[in-house]
Formats: C-alpha cells, sequence, structure tokens
C-alpha cells in the first residue's frame, strides 16, 4: 500500500508539468481558436531562460521564473499580433503551418544562441532535501512543484471567473462578434490570452531546469503530451487539462511500477480508452 | 636581370596556393582530397557526444595533413547532425557518399541508425567506422553472419557495460540487482549480457527489477520510485549523456544512495556526464557507491600516447576527450594505416590491409577481429571520485578486466533480448 501511495505522489509532481505546458496550450485553443505546436518551444524557451538567469547570471531562482515567464509573455504577445492575427479569418491549416513553422525556428534560434548541448543547473539549496513519505524520502522539489501547479490551478480559477478579464475572455470565448458590439476589445484579450499561455509554458519550462536538462527539442517531447491531454480532458477545456494532466501523470507512474514493458504505450492508452467512451474528451460540453 | 625572378616567384606563389586549395600535387591516389563523411548526435540531451566526434575527427585530420596527409593526399571532413534518427543517418549516409563523395564514413551514435545503416553500406559500397553504436548486433548479426563487410567498429561494443558483473563479482553484499534501462536495444542488450555473466560469476544473486525509459526521458522519478520498489542492492542504469545526468540528480533528490550498495551508471564514464555530476561528486553526495566505464576514459592508460593525445586534445578544444573523440580519431589514424598499406581507397583492398591490424592507440592496443570486423581492447571501470589534478569527476581505483572474460566471442549464438 505504502509504494502505492508513493507511486502515485511521484505521479502527481510529473503531472504538474503536464499541467501548466497543457494549461496554457488549452487557454489559447479555448479563446483564440489556434491549435499552437509551437507551445513546446515556449516550455523550452522558458527552460533556456530560467536556466540563463539563475544558472548563469546568478538571478535567485524564482526571480529567475518570474523573468523567464515575463519574457516569453512578450514573445508570444508579438507571435501572436505580428503572426496570428493576419490569420484568423484564413483556414486553420495556415495556423498549424505557421507554428510548426515557429517550432523549428524557435529550435535552431536555441541552438545557434545556447548551442546544441544539454544545460542543467543546480538545485536552489533551499529546494534540496526530502521529506520522509510513506517511509520513503520524497523529494522537496517535487513537492514544491505540486504546490506550484495548485496554486497556478486555484489562480487561473479565479482569474477566469473571478475577474472581469476572465468574463471579457469567456465572452469572447462564446462569441467572438457579440463580445465585440458589447465593447469588449477582442484583440487586447486574444493577446492578453496568448501571453498568459505563453507564461504557462515559460513557467513549466523554467521550473524545470534544475532537475531535467535542458536541450533544443525538449519542447518536442513535452507537445505531445500536452496534445494527449488536451484531448483527453476535451480541446479548450481548463478543467479538463487540469484533469487529464492528473489522469496521465499518476497512471503513466502505475504503469511505471505494473507494467514496465508497456510504458511508452501506456498513455496512449489511456487516451485510445478515453476517445472510445467520450470522443469529445471527459470534460467537453 | 634582377627582374628575372619575378616571373618565378609569382609561379612558386601560385604553385603553393594549388597545393593549399586541392591538395599536394603528389597524392598517390590520384584524388584531390580524401573526403571523410562523419555523423554523430548534434542536437538535444545527447549533442555533446556528436560535438565530441566532430572534434575528434577534426583533430586527427589537422594532425595527419599538417604531416603530409595520407601517401600525400590532404584530408577533408563534413559532419552532419544524425539526430540518433535511423532515416536521418541513411539519408545523410547517401548524401555523404552520392553527392558529396565520401570516401569513408565514421560515427554514429544510436544503435537504431547503425542498424540502419548497415545494408545501406553495402549497397553504397563504403567503409563506416562505427566509432560509438554500440549494440552487439551490428557486428554479430550484420558481419559475421550477414557479411556487409563494410562495417567496421573502432569502438567497445555493449560488451563492454557488463564489465559490472566483473567489477562486483566478489560484493558479496549486493545480491538484488535491478535496472533503471534505457528503452531500446542498447538497455535491453545491456541487461541481458549483464544477467548472463552475473549467473555465471554468481550464481546467487536475484534480479529484482526493471524500469525502461524511452528517449528524451526528461522526468525518471516514476522510473527511480517502480526500482526502489523493489529494495535493490545494485542498480544498473544505461540512460546516457544528459539523460544519465538527469537521472543521477533525481535519485539523489529520492535519496536513492542512503539505501543502496552501488550504482552502476554504463556511461558514467563519458566526460559530459562527468561534467555534470562533478559538484555532486566533489559534495561527496554518491557516498562512493557510484560506478562507472566507458568506452575509453581520458586518464587511462598511462601511455605516453594517451597523455599526449589528452593534452592536444584538451589545448586545442579546452574540453576533455570523450570516448567518441577518442574512438573517432583512432578510427581516422585506422584508416590512415589501412589506406598506407593497401595503396588504395578500394573498399576491398582496405577491409584486406585491416586483417590482423594491431594498432596503438590512445585508448591502448587495438586489435582488428576477422570474424565480425571488431577493434578489440579493454577500458577499465571504477568508481566516480573527485580528484583535484583533474577538471570534472573522474573514474578512479580503477580495474581493468581481460575482454577475453568479459566480451562475446565468434561464433556467437544469439542474446535472448527482452524487458
Amino acid at each position: 500500500m505504502e509504494v502505492l501511495a508513493y507511486q502515485g505522489l511521484i505521479g502527481l509532481s510529473s503531472a504538474m508539468y503536464l499541467w501548466l505546458i497543457s494549461a496554457g496550450l488549452t487557454i489559447i485553443f479555448g479563446v483564440l481558436g489556434v491549435l499552437n505546436f509551437a507551445h513546446g518551444s515556449l516550455f523550452m524557451l522558458g527552460a533556456y531562460l530560467g536556466y540563463t538567469l539563475y544558472g548563469v547570471v546568478g538571478l535567485p531562482f524564482g526571480v529567475a521564473v518570474l523573468a523567464s515567464m515575463a519574457a516569453v509573455a512578450l514573445l508570444g504577445a508579438a507571435v501572436e499580433r505580428g503572426l496570428l492575427r493576419p490569420l484568423y479569418g484564413l483556414d486553420p491549416s495556415y495556423q498549424l503551418l505557421l507554428t510548426f513553422g515557429l517550432v523549428l525556428f524557435l529550435d535552431d534560434l536555441a541552438k545557434l544562441v545556447w548551442g546544441g548541448v544539454f544545460r542543467i543547473p543546480p538545485i536552489p539549496p533551499w529546494l534540496q532535501g526530502s521529506v520522509v513519505l510513506f517511509g520513503r524520502p520524497y523529494p522537496l522539489y517535487n513537492a514544491f512543484l505540486m504546490a506550484t501547479g495548485a496554486l497556478v490551478g486555484g489562480g487561473l480559477w479565479v482569474l477566469f471567473d473571478r475577474t472581469w478579464w476572465g468574463r471579457a475572455v469567456r465572452a469572447t470565448a462564446a462569441d467572438r462578434d457579440m463580445a465585440a458590439a458589447l465593447g469588449i476589445r477582442t484583440p487586447g484579450v486574444f493577446s492578453s490570452v496568448f501571453m498568459l499561455g505563453s507564461a504557462l509554458a515559460a513557467l513549466g519550462g523554467a521550473l524545470s531546469t534544475p532537475v531535467r536538462p535542458v536541450a533544443p527539442g525538449i519542447g518536442a517531447a513535452m507537445i505531445v503530451q500536452a496534445f494527449i491531454i488536451t484531448v483527453i480532458g476535451g480541446l479548450g477545456n481548463l478543467r479538463g487539462a487540469f484533469a487529464g494532466s492528473l489522469l496521465v501523470g499518476v497512471l503513466s507512474s502505475y504503469g511505471t511500477l505494473w507494467f514496465p514493458e508497456f510504458e511508452l504505450f501506456f498513455v496512449f492508452a489511456i487516451m485510445a480508452a478515453v476517445l472510445l467512451v467520450r470522443p469529445q474528451g471527459l470534460f467537453a460540453r | 636581370m634582377r627582374w628575372v625572378w619575378v616571373p618565378l616567384v609569382v609561379v612558386a606563389l601560385l604553385a603553393g596556393a594549388s597545393w593549399s586549395a586541392a591538395g599536394p600535387a603528389t597524392c598517390a591516389l590520384g584524388v584531390p582530397t580524401i573526403k571523410l563523411g562523419v555523423q554523430g548526435a548534434a542536437s538535444g540531451p545527447h549533442a555533446d557526444y556528436g560535438r565530441q566526434i566532430e572534434m575528434g575527427a577534426q583533430l586527427a585530420i589537422e594532425e595527419i595533413n599538417a604531416a603530409g596527409g595520407i601517401l600525400g593526399c590532404r584530408l577533408e571532413m563534413r559532419f552532419m547532425d544524425e539526430e540518433l534518427r535511423p532515416a536521418t543517418a541513411v539519408r545523410n549516409a547517401r548524401f555523404l557518399v552520392t553527392e558529396w563523395g565520401a570516401h569513408f564514413l565514421y560515427g554514429v551514435d544510436s544503435s537504431g541508425s547503425a542498424m540502419a545503416l548497415g545494408p545501406v553500406l553495402r549497397e553504397l559500397d563504403r567503409i563506416q567506422f562505427f566509432t560509438h553504436a554500440a549494440t552487439h548486433r551490428l557486428t554479430e548479426e550484420l558481419v559475421a553472419q550477414q557479411k556487409i563487410k563494410q562495417i567496421v567498429r573502432v569502438s567497445a561494443p555493449v560488451y563492454q557495460d557488463a564489465v559490472a558483473a566483473w567489477l562486483f563479482r566478489d560484493r558479496r553484499d549486493v545480491r538484488r540487482w535491478a535496472t533503471i534501462g534505457a528503452d531500446y536495444e542498447y538497455g535491453y542488450a545491456t541487461w541481458a549480457i549483464f544477467r548472463e555473466q552475473m549467473r555465471r560469476l554468481r550464481p546467487d544473486v536475484e534480479f529484482v527489477g526493471a524500469a525502461w525509459a524511452p528517449f528524451l526521458t526528461t522526468d525518471f522519478s516514476p522510473h527511480i520510485a517502480a526500482v526502489m520498489a523493489t529494495n535493490p542492492d545494485g542498480i544498473i542504469a544505461t540512460p546516457w549523456a544528459g539523460e544519465a545526468v538527469t537521472l543521477l540528480r533525481q535519485a539523489l533528490l529520492q535519496g536513492v544512495f542512503d539505501r543502496i550498495k552501488v550504482w552502476f551508471q554504463a556511461m558514467g564514464g563519458s566526460v559530459d556526464v562527468l561534467e555534470g555530476i562533478s559538484q555532486e561528486v566533489k559534495e561527496g553526495r554518491f557516498q562512493g557507491k557510484l560506478y562507472a566505464t566507458a568506452r575509453y576514459i581520458h586518464n587511462w592508460p598511462n601511455t605516453e600516447t594517451n597523455r599526449s593525445f589528452v593534452s592536444r586534445f584538451a589545448k586545442r578544444w579546452n574540453r576533455m576527450p570523450n570516448y567518441s573523440a577518442e574512438t573517432t580519431y583512432s578510427a581516422i589514424y585506422i584508416t590512415k594505416a589501412a589506406v598506407e598499406r593497401a595503396r588504395s581507397l578500394q573498399t576491398d583492398r582496405v577491409i584486406a590491409a585491416l586483417q590482423g591490424m594491431r594498432i596503438e592507440t590512445p585508448a591502448g592496443v587495438r586489435v582488428f577481429r576477422s570474424e565480425d570486423h571488431q577493434f578489440v581492447y579493454a577500458v577499465p571501470a571504477g568508481k566516480v571520485v573527485w580528484d583535484p589534478r583533474y577538471p570534472i569527476a573522474v573514474l578512479g581505483e580503477l580495474k581493468v578486466f581481460d575482454p577475453k572474460d568479459y566480451w562475446r566471442w565468434p561464433p556467437f549464438r544469439p542474446l535472448e533480448l527482452s524487458k
């Protein structure tokens, strides 16, 4: 029983990375209708900036994470305004092509700036160590990740359900023309939503740097899992992304324990099972 | 009268320029340059291997060219990113031979890429000197069985990882073994050969757990937790490069080194891994329980050839040489020896010249095994330690075993590969 509980807790911390990246992906899709292939690259940029500001420049870890989020959010605004906006009225395939092109561009840009080799800075001293849970040492860093993921979840709920901005976003997502007619500046809403999604991807990336390697291409691995999660939860549904992240993170962890031979297959099996039962995703209305 | 010298000087300068641009007029092989096509992983967490392959090749080429080339012919290199993808490796090889005109090929990092390249090399009829890909099947199946003569491996194959069985055979306190394996052929082969050797040396050991992590895994926490649930005494781990660093750091976070007796990181003697964990080694966080090997380590053997190589490499690149650098460097010198012996670039004649070759290289004496075109040499295993004489962690308390003991030898019987 203790083994199961511990493995589940490990899965929960993995789920938090997935949650941070899939939250941004699903928010952008839900409001803008853009399936952003480059979202994984924003995760990668957040990781590189986090590494540079914390591991090279020497800023405190928390400051480095916030600065990475801000920088990637600004980049997100530039991408939305400069590249995506002209494509809103066109066939969605143009958006897919553009964001896929961005993946290649950002990966090569990262290679040019940071080189091809992996980077991994030390863990902040205050996040080293462990606490004993179920008779085994549980990493403090993983506990920190779970707390951060929960905070982000709560923050997003407040933002979307309890603020004027959140109501404007929901109105825009429901009917763009009607929202504009009611005086909501929908272009501004689009930009701010894209910035928020980008910042969330960067948060996931920057938080990953002390325990995961940063290298060109890491975004590609993350975006595949994020897509799976958004499909499981229902495209564009934030609660679905949260539940999907927990499902994939925790069940994958149990898969490693119970079916090590099929670990790679396990995530896809979860998605296939959900799609068979609820093709629109678990939380889609 | 003195103006008579002017045209002579001009002619001499032009001759010099043409020598430097197109190679010496005395190239005995009738080609402008000998072209070497090189591949390695140049992106992602494994990218340092490709970079080291490139650095090792570059150093060998610069040295050989400075000494007059091979039979008077200058060497020229083109490096390409293999991306650890078999399709890319095959595409690169085809380009390098048919478009660019490579006479010899070098690399690659991935076993999958190596297996895909094998049949293509026969079609292209170009020798590829494999300098990292480790699967035993490359030489045992593709050369010894299928007779693809164009395959030559200079680096130690996956047999090297089984040295762990010999390293720990006298540790009676280490009875329960588990693996955190790379989820592809290299990981399966290492686990299979290790278990085979261990069963022979220590019938009392148990193999209690396994977890498999695919390429580009960034979160090993579930794998570590799953394996630790089986209470192993020893863990043999095969993720490599940046993934090995990540795995070891995440293992520290879960307090693994408080609970196990030994951890063998198969290719943990690689420079990029040692660089990545240097701080933790310096702080003693692995508690002297971390062991490793590699396909060459820069602080062994203590020969003039090796010391000189390490010194020149460090001076040229400001890094310590990784094994993929040494194996590629040595492969180019092996090419030189074979071509000089064959006095030809033709595949058959160069392969004939390799027969019986015994050559001094930085890693020690390498001996060509004709049955499977594998160069045989010994690489030690040891404990990962901090030695103030070096800028990074190194392997210490080195133990060297005779390859006759732990390598596989022809005639080869198929190895059961399973997770």
